[in-house]
């Protein structure tokens, strides 16, 4: 059983309305190595999110590794402000360091892509960990094969 | 490969909003950036980082999501 901490990563964000001066958020990000089964690897950025049912990342992310989306399965997925993103699905092992890695079976929308990071969701992440925020110290920690 | 990276503010200071970025984490630095995803990553590897992290600076639109 693999357990680590790892901190939260501050972000600026720039100024708009609500936010004149911009604003520095605090987020519980991590990185990740993404392989695909074709042996091709990325480094970016995960989001624990709970209230993401499967693993979901930028469609950028799936060029990236080379994935065969035209002859992947598909679906579409929802979220906040948009809804039916063309979802391509596969396989990818998703390495967080700290002997946390995992396989899932990921999407790849370009709903992701104005973010530009990945969501840790329910399948293949939090089905088999335990997640907990400490967010007044700025830190998470994850705890792989649970229970 | 554990990173130490817990601020991306400063790595992506005067790097336009929306663009993806390449960083090194061994040099803790942006090597790359661009609007293209994969010519960033060209470049970056170009550069001799073969797996760069790469993320996107965060633009008015995106900026807060829920």
């Amino acid at each position: 059983m693999a357990k680590a901490t790892f901190p939260y990563v501050a972000i600026s964000l720039p100024p708009n309305q609500a936010y004149p001066q911009g604003a520095t958020v605090f987020r519980p990000v991590t990185f990740a190595t993404l392989t695909a089964t074709n042996g091709q690897s990325i480094r970016c950025t995960v989001l624990p999110d709970s209230g993401a049912d499967a693993c979901l990342f930028p469609l950028s992310l799936a060029i990236l590794l080379k994935l065969d989306v035209l002859n992947s399965p598909k679906a579409l997925t929802g979220g906040v402000g948009s809804q039916a993103n063309l979802t391509y699905y596969d396989t990818i092992t998703i390495d967080l360091g700290a002997g946390i890695s995992f396989s899932a079976y990921a999407g790849f929308t370009q709903g992701m892509d104005p973010i530009g990071l990945g969501l840790l969701g329910q399948a293949g992440f939090f089905e088999k960990r335990r997640v907990e925020f400490l967010h007044a110290k700025k830190v998470f920690t994850i705890e792989s094969n649970w229970p | 490969m554990p990173t130490t990276i817990a601020d991306l503010s400063n790595l992506l200071k005067g790097i336009p909003s929306g663009a993806w970025v390449a960083i090194s984490e061994r040099q803790q630095k942006a090597i790359a950036f661009g609007v293209d995803a994969q010519a960033v990553l060209n470049e970056a590897r170009e550069k001799g980082e073969e797996l760069p992290l790469m993320v996107r600076v965060p633009d008015q639109q995106t900026a807060m999501f829920l």
